[in-house]
C-alpha cells in the first residue's frame, strides 16, 4: 500500500482493490460504501466544530472582542462543549405542527449538502465520485436543501418560520441562477465538467487568471450568489434575529437544530470548496507560467495543504462580509440577483465564449 | 435558399420580435397604437405567405413542408387574421389597454407552434409544436383574470392540456420504445401492429382528442369557452381545433396508416359519440357560447367522416370543411363578441328581435348558422356533403345515416338561434349600434368567404390538387 | 444479486410506494414532498444507467425546481391545519379499479411485447456530445427542437407576465 502525500490515486486503489479481493463483489461495494461515509461522517464533524470556532473568532476579531477563551487553550474547545450541550438538550415537540415534515427537514438539508461534498476533490485520486458532469451534479443536490428550509419553515406552523423559509426559498430560487450560470462562465473556458479535469487544466495557471476580466466578474458574482445561497449574512434573511427571532429553524431545539446549524456551515465549505476548485484551481499548486523553479518549490507543498488553504481563504472572506455588511431588505436582494447579476452575468458568459473564441485566453 | 423552406414560421417569429420589442420602448400611454401596424404587418406575412416558394425538408427531416402543409398554413393564418380583426373592439377596452401587445404576442407564438406541428417530420417537433399551440392558450383564456370564470377557464385549460400532454407523451414514448426512433419517416416502417403499438395509439388518440375535444375527452370544452374571453373561444374552437385535426389527420394517413384497419374502428365510434353528445348537449344550452361550444363539439364529429375515409378525397374534404368551418364559426363567434362587448349580453334569449333593431348583424349571424348546419347555397353544405360521399365511398353507409340523423337535429338548434333573432318579439331588445370598421371588416371577410367557397366549386379542386398522394 | 439489480430495486420501490402516498396523502404539503423522493429517485435511476447529464437535470429541474415552485406555492396558499377532503366511497372504489385495471393492462402489454434484448454495456453519455448534437442542424441533431423550444419560454414568460400584470387603478 503506497500511501502518497501528493497522489492518493494508487492508495485509494489499492484499498478498493484489497476489498474486492476478500469480499464477493456486491459486499465489497457496501463496505467501501460504508468506509467513504464514516471518512465523511467524521470530516463533517471536525470541519463543523472548526468553522464554528473560526466564526466565533473571526466575528470577535472584527468587533474587536477576544472571542471564546475559557474553554482549552485560546478556547479551542468551546464548540466541542456547545455540542455535546446541543446533544444533551431536550428534543421539543410542537402542538399542531405537522409531526412527520417536521422532522424529515433537518435530514434533506443535511443530505442534500452530503451529496454536494461527494464530488468534491480534496487531492489528487481523493473524491468520493469523480463524474463527468461534476460541476452541474454539485449545482443539482445543492439546490435541492432549500426544500428542508421551506418545509421546516411551513411544518414548524409558526409566522416567523413560515416568513423566515418564504424569503429563503425566494431567495435560493433566485440566487441559484447566478451561481449557475457563474459556474457555466468557467465550464465554458475549461469545456470540461468534470472537477478532477477542471483541476488538471489548471496546472498551468488558476481560472482566475486563465480567464482575464470575465474569470474575475465570475468569480465575485460565484461569491455574492454563493454567499446568499448559503442564507448567510448579509443574505440572512431566512433567519434575521431581529425580526423573526431564528427564522425558518426557531422552532427547533437540540439535535435537529444542530443539523440546520451544521449544514449552514457545511454549505459555506461546499461553496467555498467549490469556489477554490474552479476558480483558483483546487488542490493545484500555484504555479506561474515558465518560472520552473518557483513551481518546483511550490509543488513540495502537499495538495491537501493547497486545498484547504484556499478554501480557508475564502470561508473568511464570507466571514468578512457575514461580519461587515448591514443585512439586505428582501426587495433589495431580489432586485440586486434580477436587475443587476443576471444581465451582468449573462454578458460575462458572451464575453467569455468570444474570448474562447477568438483564444485570446492563457 | 433554404431559409425560404420555412418562410411562414420565420416571418411570424420576426414580427413576434418585433411587437416584442416595440412593446419595450412604447411609452404606457401609448400602448392602443400598436393595434394597426400589427395588423398590417400580419396581414403582409398572411399575403406572403400564399406566394409559391420552395419546398423541402431542413433540419434532417425534422421540418417538412409540402405544398399540403402550406396550404393549411395559410388556412389557419387567414383565420387567425380574422381573430385578430374581431378582437381589436375588445382589446381597446380601458381593462385590457395594458396588455395590447402581449395579446398579439401569444397568439402569434401559438399559431407559430400549429405551424410547427403541420410542418413537423418527427414527434418531438410534433410534439413542442402541440405545446406551443397551447400554453399560451392557457394565459390567453385567463387573459381577464379579475373575472373569475375567465381565471378559471384558464386553470381548466392548462389541466387539461397538462392531462392530455401526459397521456399523448405517455402513448408517444411507448412507440418510441418499439420503434426506437421518432422520425415519422422510420416509424411508418417500424410499426406492425403489435398489442404494445396499438396501445400506444390508444394513448396517442387519447391526448389528440382531448385537444379536439372529441366526445370521451370533452368535459373541458364548455366551461373553457365559456369563461374565456370571446375572441380566444372563438380562436380555441376553430384556429386550434382545425389545426389539430389537420395535423392529426396526416398522422393517422402516414404515420399509422399500417394500422389503419384498427384505429377506422375507434375513429367511427368516436365520430357517432361526438355527434350525437355534442349536438343533444347543444340543444339545450342558454349561453350563446355554451351553445357554440358544443356545436363545436359535433363539428368536430363530422369531420371524423372525412378522416375515416383514409383517401385523397378524405384528405381533401377535411381540409375542405375546415375552411369552411374557419369562415363560418367565426362569422358566428364574430357577431357573438361584438353584442357581447357593447352590451355584454350572451343569452340567446337577449337575441330576441335582434333583426328589427341589427339586421346587418342578423343577417350574417343566420348565414353563418346557415353554414355550419348544412343549408345549401352557403358553403358549409357542400363541406358537409363532400364529408358524406367519403365516408359513404368507403361504404360506411350506417354511419352516413347517423351523421345525417344528427344533421337534422343541428338544424334545429342552429335554427331556434335564428327563430329568435327573426320571428321572436322582445320588449327590451338590443338596441340598434354601430360596430367598429375592424369586426365589420372580419365579418365581411367571413361572409365572403362563405359565399365565394359555396359558389365557386374550383376552390375544392384546387385543395384536392396538394392532397394527391399525401396519404 | 447484484448491486445494480439491488439499486434498482430499492429505487423501483421507492418511485411505487410514495407515488402511492402522494395521491393518497390528505396534506397537500406532505405529498409535494413524497413528489420529490419520487424524482429524485428517478434521478437515481438514471444515474443507474449512467445516464448522468439527464439525472443531474432531473435533480435542478424537478426536485429543485418544480417541486420548490410547488412547495413555495403552497406555502403561500394552504394553511398546516388544512387538509384535503376525502373523496366519497363511490368515487374511490371505481377510481382505483379503473386505474388498477389501466395498470394491469399497459404492464401485460408491456410484458408481452419482444423487445430486442441488448447486450451492449451502459456507457457514460458524453457531455459534449450532447452539447453538440443540441446545436447540429443535420441527421440527429436538435437545432431546431432547441430553438422551437426557446419560442415557447419566450411565450411563457410572456404568458406569466400577463397573468401577474397589476390591475390599472
Amino acid at each position: 500500500m503506497a500511501f502518497n502525500i501528493y497522489d492518493f490515486t494508487s492508495f485509494t486503489q489499492s484499498i478498493d482493490e484489497a476489498l474486492y479481493e476478500w469480499l464477493p463483489p456486491f459486499w465489497a461495494l457496501i463496505v467501501e460504501m460504508t468506509i467513504i461515509g464514516l471518512v465523511f461522517l467524521i470530516g463533517y464533524a471536525i470541519i463543523g466544530l472548526f468553522l464554528v470556532y473560526a466564526e466565533r473568532k473571526v466575528c470577535a476579531f472584527m468587533q474587536n472582542r477576544v472571542g471564546p477563551n475559557r474553554v482549552g487553550p485560546y478556547g479551542i474547545f468551546q464548540t466541542i462543549a456547545d455540542f455535546i450541550k446541543l446533544l444533551m438538550k431536550e428534543l421539543v415537540y410542537i402542538k399542531n405542527s405537522d409531526k412527520l415534515l417536521f422532522n424529515i427537514a433537518p435530514f434533506i438539508v443535511i443530505i442534500a449538502s452530503f451529496m454536494a461534498i461527494a464530488a468534491i476533490p480534496f487531492a489528487k485520486g481523493l473524491h468520493a465520485i469523480d463524474f463527468d458532469i461534476g460541476i452541474m451534479y454539485v449545482i443539482a443536490v445543492t439546490s435541492l436543501g432549500v426544500v428542508g428550509v421551506l418545509l421546516a419553515g411551513w411544518s414548524s406552523n409558526n409566522k416567523y418560520s413560515l416568513i423566515g423559509a418564504m424569503r429563503s426559498g425566494a431567495q435560493i430560487i433566485s440566487y441559484e441562477l447566478s451561481v449557475g450560470l457563474s459556474l457555466l462562465t468557467i465550464i465554458v473556458l475549461a469545456g470540461t465538467m468534470q472537477f478532477s479535469e477542471v483541476v488538471e487544466l489548471q496546472s498551468s495557471g488558476w481560472f482566475i487568471f486563465k480567464g482575464h476580466i470575465p474569470a474575475c466578474i465570475a468569480f465575485v458574482i460565484f461569491l455574492i450568489a454563493s454567499t446568499a445561497e448559503t442564507n448567510r449574512g448579509p443574505f440572512d434573511l431566512a433567519e434575521a434575529e431581529s425580526e423573526l427571532t431564528a427564522g425558518f429553524h426557531t422552532e427547533y431545539s437540540g439535535i435537529k437544530f444542530a443539523f440546520f446549524f451544521l449544514a449552514e456551515y457545511m454549505n459555506m465549505f461546499i461553496v467555498a470548496s467549490i469556489a477554490a476548485t474552479v476558480f483558483l484551481g483546487g488542490w493545484m499548486p500555484f504555479h506561474i507560467g515558465s518560472w520552473e523553479g518557483f513551481n518546483y518549490v511550490m509543488d513540495f507543498i502537499p495538495p491537501l495543504f493547497w486545498y484547504f488553504g484556499k478554501t480557508a481563504f475564502i470561508i473568511w472572506l464570507m466571514m468578512w462580509f457575514k461580519w461587515t455588511f448591514p443585512r439586505l431588505r428582501i426587495d433589495q436582494l431580489l432586485n440586486l440577483e434580477w436587475k443587476y447579476l443576471l444581465p451582468i452575468n449573462l454578458v460575462n458568459i458572451l464575453i467569455m465564449a468570444f474570448i474562447v473564441l477568438m483564444g485570446w485566453h492563457f | 435558399m433554404l431559409m425560404l423552406i420555412m418562410r411562414h414560421e420565420l416571418l411570424l417569429v420576426l414580427i413576434t420580435v418585433i411587437l416584442l420589442l416595440v412593446e419595450i420602448f412604447l411609452p404606457a400611454d401609448r400602448k392602443q397604437k400598436i393595434i394597426l401596424p400589427a395588423l398590417i404587418l400580419f396581414g403582409v406575412v398572411m399575403i406572403l405567405g400564399f406566394i409559391p416558394g420552395p419546398t423541402g425538408r431542413l433540419f434532417g427531416g425534422m421540418y417538412i413542408t409540402t405544398p399540403l402543409t402550406l396550404l393549411m398554413k395559410n388556412i389557419l393564418t387567414v383565420g387567425v387574421f380574422i381573430v385578430f380583426l374581431q378582437s381589436v373592439d375588445w382589446l381597446k377596452k380601458e381593462e385590457n389597454r395594458e396588455k395590447i401587445s402581449e395579446y398579439f404576442i401569444l397568439l402569434l407564438s401559438t399559431l407559430i407552434g400549429m405551424e410547427y406541428m403541420l410542418s413537423s417530420g418527427d414527434f418531438l417537433m410534433f410534439y413542442l409544436g402541440l405545446e406551443l399551440a397551447t400554453i399560451p392558450l392557457a394565459a390567453l383564456a385567463a387573459f381577464e383574470r379579475f373575472k373569475e370564470k375567465s381565471a378559471e377557464a384558464g386553470v381548466k385549460l392548462i389541466f387539461t392540456s397538462a392531462l392530455s400532454s401526459g397521456i399523448l407523451l405517455y402513448g408517444l414514448s411507448m412507440i418510441y420504445g418499439t420503434v426506437g426512433t421518432l422520425y415519422f419517416s422510420d416509424v411508418v416502417n417500424g410499426i406492425n401492429g403489435a398489442p404494445l403499438q396499438i396501445l400506444a395509439f390508444i394513448f396517442f388518440f387519447a391526448g389528440m382528442a382531448f385537444k379536439i375535444s372529441v366526445v370521451p375527452f370533452h368535459l373541458w370544452t364548455a366551461d373553457v369557452y365559456e369563461g374565456a374571453p370571446i375572441n380566444i373561444t372563438s380562436y380555441l374552437s376553430v384556429i386550434s381545433k382545425g389545426a389539430a385535426v389537420m395535423i392529426l389527420t396526416i398522422l393517422l394517413f402516414t404515420v399509422f396508416s399500417k394500422v389503419a384497419i384498427m384505429w377506422k374502428d375507434v375513429v367511427y365510434v368516436t365520430a357517432i359519440l361526438t355527434m350525437t353528445i355534442g349536438n343533444l348537449f347543444a340543444i339545450r344550452q342558454k349561453n350563446l357560447k355554451r351553445f357554440l361550444a358544443f356545436s363545436s363539439i359535433a363539428q368536430a364529429g363530422f369531420i371524423f367522416l372525412g378522416i375515416i375515409g383514409q383517401s385523397q378525397l378524405g384528405m381533401t374534404t377535411v381540409i375542405y370543411f375546415v375552411l369552411v368551418y374557419i369562415f363560418s364559426n367565426l362569422g358566428a363567434f364574430g357577431v357573438v363578441a361584438v353584442i357581447s362587448n357593447r352590451t355584454g349580453k350572451e343569452k340567446i334569449d337577449d337575441y330576441d328581435g335582434l333583426y328589427r333593431t341589427n339586421p346587418m348583424l342578423s343577417l350574417t349571424m343566420m348565414l353563418a348558422l346557415f353554414s355550419l348546419a348544412g343549408i345549401p347555397p352557403v358553403a358549409g353544405f357542400f363541406g358537409k356533403f363532400f364529408l358524406f360521399a367519403a365516408a359513404a365511398q368507403q361504404g360506411l353507409y350506417i354511419l352516413v345515416l347517423i351523421a345525417v340523423l344528427n344533421t337534422i337535429i343541428s338544424l334545429y338548434y342552429y335554427l331556434l338561434v335564428v327563430k329568435a333573432m327573426f320571428l321572436n318579439r322582445s320588449d327590451r331588445p338590443i338596441e340598434y349600434f354601430k360596430s367598429d370598421g375592424y369586426s365589420r371588416l372580419g365579418l365581411a371577410i367571413c361572409i365572403a368567404g362563405l359565399v365565394i367557397i359555396g359558389i365557386y366549386s374550383p376552390i375544392y379542386e384546387f385543395i384536392n390538387q396538394f392532397t394527391f398522394g399525401i396519404y | 444479486m447484484t448491486s445494480n439489480q439491488f439499486m434498482f430495486l430499492l429505487f423501483s420501490a421507492v418511485i411505487v410506494i410514495f407515488s402511492i402516498l402522494t395521491v393518497t396523502s390528505r396534506r397537500i404539503l406532505r405529498a409535494a414532498t413524497f413528489l420529490l423522493f419520487v424524482l429524485v429517485s428517478t434521478a437515481g435511476l438514471y444515474f443507474l444507467l449512467k445516464y448522468n447529464y439527464l439525472a443531474a437535470i432531473q435533480l435542478t429541474l424537478y426536485a429543485g425546481g418544480i417541486v420548490v415552485l410547488i412547495i413555495f406555492s403552497i406555502l403561500l396558499t394552504s394553511h398546516i391545519s388544512e387538509k384535503l377532503p376525502t373523496a366519497g366511497l363511490l368515487k374511490k372504489w371505481p377510481a382505483a379499479l379503473v386505474a388498477l385495471v389501466g395498470a394491469a393492462l399497459c404492464i401485460v402489454v408491456i410484458l408481452q411485447y419482444n423487445f430486442p434484448g441488448s447486450v451492449v454495456d451502459t456507457e457514460v453519455v458524453n457531455v459534449r456530445d450532447i452539447g453538440n448534437s443540441l446545436i447540429s442542424y443535420g441527421e440527429k441533431g436538435y437545432a431546431l427542437p432547441f430553438e422551437v423550444i426557446s419560442v415557447l419560454l419566450l411565450a411563457a414568460l410572456i404568458g406569466a407576465i400577463v397573468l401577474a400584470k397589476k390591475r390599472k387603478d
